[in-house]
């Protein structure tokens, strides 16, 4: 994909619905815990920046994917889905086998309410599962526990919606590498499409954080996460779900086409508080934006859902800052993402391609012609190789 | 014509470090009239912001207030307010040398401290008549009845003549001036000698070139003056000649007893060197003025830059700041680990650091420096000594005979109960003790003999950390000694890295070396991968740490909303890592350069 390519106009959307019972120990993402009425106020101000943004912009191309992510989106009840899917569907177009994506908690999931999103149009589920360890998934102040997410899993896969996905957190402090495998195994047996593994992030100012910090709990040993990733990896490929991206494994043809075209580079629009759009020059101006010739833009929401929601009553479009990103920028961006992805990046600057060349002499690379693929063994040291190939 | 020489008072104060020299110069101008109190900041006699900030004084000024005292007599009195660190010592014993007199300022809930001790004991060498003012009386803590006691006891001055002031409150400001004009003896001289004036410091200003701080001893000083320095032998003629009230104020002449400044093209501070004694041109005198000595530094570090395309502006940059520090000296040094930059001399750490703070403060630069180390002579087996002041200067051990540290007489002043700490720890830095004298109250002057090189790192952080800040020290240099001294090299992944090296005892190396690798261990972050580092001597590995390869370094999620953060993350990490320095296939962080400063012995 060229620079031009990728700044084309958006075909993807991205939809940020915030609302949360709790927040989770380990989240530090822009959500809310709040009651039903600002729900109500928070959805009527998401669709009033949907008008805002189709009115100004016509979508110029079907949108291919549709994510709606959280917060908890599975939270919002099927009446505001509808009227939200709808709002989707009356001011874009949808392209002929447009991905739909919802992100589900298993407390919110029964046989009738998959019923109702496969009818609503949703065709991928997320469900955040997690564990499937009691402890853990207390300790990770989740509020659902084994049982309920492995029911919710069977629901989906009988619900009708064409592709579920769940996710998992290895290298939890506390939790065993064979008791992370064995609910790794119970959730293979419902042979989801997709699997998002990913190693739990401490990050500032979460409880997990302050718990480990404090020497409650232990660190970790990076020889543990490290154990516990390669033995995921080994059973999700006997399981016929290859990973494609740093923390992401499905059967193939069932990636998720929207993270897909984050990690390729690709434009998208966002709504809702705390989002990021990311457009072409010509896109980012309609929407209002700064944007000079040959630009990429990339903007943001307010993260509180509170002020985005005054600042939407206003009349404004709830966009909080942009920045415009030149040739380079892009570049780097393009190869710090590209490399997530097995599939790789293409890259044309003969230094580069030395560079990755020093680095596949070591076993951490490989190149085939202008094409540059983390190995497995480089995956796990990505970001030290996107920096040694940035800083060549 | 000028005030008559009976009614001119010159004085200096002398005052440790937060026990309020610099509010009781400002209460002492205020009152004189000699700054209007809306034209008050905050130590008006600390002109440099790096003065402000840290509340020393660097650079000595000298401030003329006229005064009509009580017996309705006009006087003039000159303040020399001096440098307050030990790092300048020279420079004080010069300021103290242009007066008559000194107040001795001592904090009415402390006591007297080492560093002012000293100084004391300069001035009293020098024949200053000495005033105690014990200042913060008004502090609940204030024990001024203690310290007048600790004052007779220490220094002699009957209790009853120490004058009770709070500069904070304004209270005995005006005994403290009339103190200074009936307790301070007039300055003489005849004006009608040949002219001799001391130089007690100078600044550069870039439109009137050098200031020369001066007071007259004998003889007269005027614009058209021929003048020669007896030591630096340069001759010039005086443009303007002028007092400082605060600000520079040209005067017709100055006259034997006065203080003031004067200019005459000169271009560079080293041609007018602090203690040097001016002379008229066709009329010298026979003999300077005492004390001259030409000061020299004690400390040595190279200075590189980060970017080594910075190198002409650090060269620049040096230069500029020579102008008006004389006391810095520097030379082209070619490092294999560090490109091109200087080998400076300082006069101490202190003076290190402000040194290194104004390079980059006010050139705005980016600097690598390397751990300081002092000067050795090294006896060769053909009979030569050289001096080196880099420990990569060292020729081969086969060539050498001996080599000599300097070492130095160092006081400290500390409440007894700290002296158990104080005295382990010079123990440890190699010192040997010489006296222990307990004064007055409950504190204790100790008198130690160590090697300079074990006091310019952290030993006076040490000695704070020992005594909880009580203690206080000053040091003089006493000569050289030969020691067992070795070259403690550093081997990263097998290269020796020169601008590591240390010159250490060699009872001390491995011990060293142990906490300088593992200290590097520390600031090193992980490459891709393991890499050695050694401690050697002569070829010895004495202590050796190893940095594992990296294993693990990826973010786990990056979505829509990560990519933005994910970039500037790189953006500085890329930033930082065209900072590091390359030795052989590893990158070294500029903290490593001076780990050998912040390892905990």
């Amino acid at each position: 994909m060229t620079a031009e390519d990728s700044l084309a106009p958006p075909r993807s959307l991205y939809i940020h619905l915030p609302f949360c019972r709790r927040r989770c120990a380990y989240c530090d993402f822009a959500i809310a815990v709040s009651g039903p009425d600002l729900q109500d106020r928070y959805l009527d101000a998401l669709l009033a920046e949907l008008r805002l943004v189709t009115r100004t912009s016509p979508a110029a191309e079907p949108l291919q994917t549709v994510h709606l992510g959280g917060g908890t989106p599975s939270l919002l009840g099927p009446e505001r889905l509808e009227r939200l899917i709808e709002a989707v569907a009356a001011g874009f177009s949808l392209a002929e086998g447009c991905e739909f994506t919802l992100e589900a908690n298993p407390e919110e999931v029964t046989p009738a309410v998959t019923r109702e999103w496969a009818c609503l149009g949703i065709t991928r589920a997320s469900l955040g599962i997690q564990s499937l360890s009691d402890p853990t998934l207390r300790w990770l102040g989740r509020g659902h526990d084994a049982e309920l997410g492995l029911s919710a899993l069977g629901w989906l896969r009988e619900s009708g919606i064409r592709q579920v996905s769940c996710d998992l957190i290895f290298a939890i402090p506390g939790q065993s590498t064979a008791a992370f495998l064995d609910g790794l195994d119970r959730v293979l047996r419902f042979q989801p499409d997709h699997l998002s593994c990913y190693e739990l992030t401490l990050e500032p100012g979460t409880t997990t954080r302050r718990l480990v910090d404090s020497g409650r709990y232990p660190q970790v040993a990076e020889a543990v996460a490290l154990e516990q990733l390669r033995s995921a990896r080994a059973r999700l490929l006997a399981a016929g779900l290859i990973r494609y991206e740093v923390s992401n494994y499905s059967r193939p043809g069932c990636e998720s086409r929207h993270n897909l075209n984050y990690w390729r580079g690709g434009t998208y629009l966002a709504l809702g508080a705390g989002s990021h759009g990311f457009l072409g020059g010509p896109a980012a101006s309609a929407l209002g934006l700064p944007a000079g010739q040959g630009v990429g833009v990339r903007y943001w929401h307010y993260r509180d859902a509170a002020t985005y929601v005054r600042v939407l009553g206003q009349g404004s479009s709830g966009i909080r800052d942009s920045e415009q990103l030149d040739d380079s920028q892009l570049r780097l961006e393009r190869l710090a993402l590209g490399l997530r992805l097995t599939e790789g990046v293409e890259v044309a600057e003969a230094q580069l391609l030395a560079a990755s060349q020093r680095l596949a002499a070591h076993g951490w690379l490989e190149v085939e012609g202008q094409r540059v693929r983390a190995t497995p063994a480089g995956m796990e040291i990505l970001d030290r190789l996107t920096l040694e190939l940035i800083a060549a | 014509m000028g005030t008559p020489t009976a009614r001119i008072r010159n004085f200096s104060i002398i005052a440790h470090i937060d026990h309020g020299k610099s509010t009781l110069a400002d209460r002492l101008l205020e009152a004189t009239g000699t700054v209007a109190p809306r034209e008050m900041t905050e130590q008006v006699l600390d002109t440099m912001d790096l003065e402000r900030e840290r509340g020393i004084t660097i650079k000595a000024q000298a401030v003329r207030m006229p005064y009509r005292a009580a017996d309705g007599l006009d006087y003039e009195l000159n303040l020399i307010d001096t440098p307050g660190h030990v790092d300048f010592a020279y420079e004080v014993s010069r300021a103290l040398a242009a007066c008559e007199g000194a107040l001795l300022v001592v904090d009415a809930s402390q006591g007297i401290e080492a560093q002012t001790l000293a100084n004391v004991y300069k001035a009293m060498e020098l024949n200053l008549e000495v005033v105690p003012v014990i200042n913060k009386i008004d502090l609940p803590q204030a024990e001024p009845d203690r310290v007048a006691e600790e004052v007779e006891s220490v220094i002699g001055i009957p209790r009853e003549r120490c004058l009770l002031v709070s500069a904070r409150t304004g209270e005995g400001v005006g005994a403290v001036l009339e103190a200074v004009v009936t307790q301070l003896p007039a300055p003489v001289g005849d004006d009608n000698l040949p002219l001799r004036a001391l130089i007690f410091d100078c600044k550069y200003d870039a439109y009137r070139g050098v200031v020369v701080y001066v007071r007259v001893f004998e003889g007269r000083l005027g614009a058209g003056t021929q003048i020669r320095m007896m030591a630096g032998q340069g001759t010039f003629t005086v443009d303007e000649v002028g007092c400082f009230r605060p600000g520079m104020e040209e005067v017709p002449e100055l006259a034997a007893g006065e203080v003031g400044y004067l200019i005459a093209s000169i271009r560079n501070v080293r041609d007018s060197k602090v203690g040097d004694t001016i002379t008229e041109a066709q009329r010298p005198a026979t003999q300077a003025l005492p004390g001259y000595r030409q000061a020299s530094p004690m400390v040595w570090a190279g200075l590189f830059p980060v970017d080594s395309d910075d190198y002409p502006d650090l060269k620049e940059a040096l230069d500029r700041l020579q102008l008006n520090d004389a006391a810095l000296v520097f030379e082209a040094e070619t490092s294999a680990a560090l490109g091109f930059g200087f080998r400076c001399g300082f006069l101490g750490l202190l003076h290190m650091e402000i040194v290194q703070e104004r390079l980059e403060r006010e050139f705005d630069l980016e600097l690598i420096t390397t751990a300081p180390s002092v000067a050795y002579r090294v006896n060769l087996r053909d009979g030569q000594q050289m001096e080196i002041d880099n420990p990569d200067q060292l020729p081969d051990p086969s060539q050498v005979i001996s080599i000599e540290e300097p070492r130095v007489k160092l006081e400290v002043v500390t409440p007894r109960e700290y002296l158990g700490g104080i005295m382990e720890l010079c123990q440890e830095r190699r010192g040997e003790f010489r006296h222990l004298e307990y004064q007055v109250g409950d504190r204790a002057l100790l008198t130690y003999d160590l090697p300079l090189g074990e006091i310019i790192h952290d030993f006076y952080d040490q000695l704070k950390s020992r005594s909880r800040g009580y203690a206080s020290m000053d040091y003089e240099l006493a000569g050289y000694r030969a020691e067992q001294l070795v070259k403690l090299d550093v081997l990263v992944a097998g290269n020796s890295v020169d601008a590591l090296s240390t010159i250490v005892h060699r009872g001390q190396a491995q011990g060293q070396g142990k906490r300088l690798v593992r200290r590097m261990k520390e600031v090193i972050p992980r490459q891709l991968f393991e890499v050695a580092l050694q401690a050697a001597v002569g070829g010895k590995v004495v202590a050796r740490e190893t940095i594992p390869a990296l294993r693990k370094d990826v973010l786990a999620k990056c979505y829509g909303g990560d990519i933005t953060r994910k970039r500037k993350l790189l953006e500085k990490q890329r930033e930082g890592k065209q900072r590091m320095k390359r030795v052989g296939s590893v990158e070294i962080p500029q903290e490593a350069f001076m780990a050998v400063l912040t390892i905990d012995r």
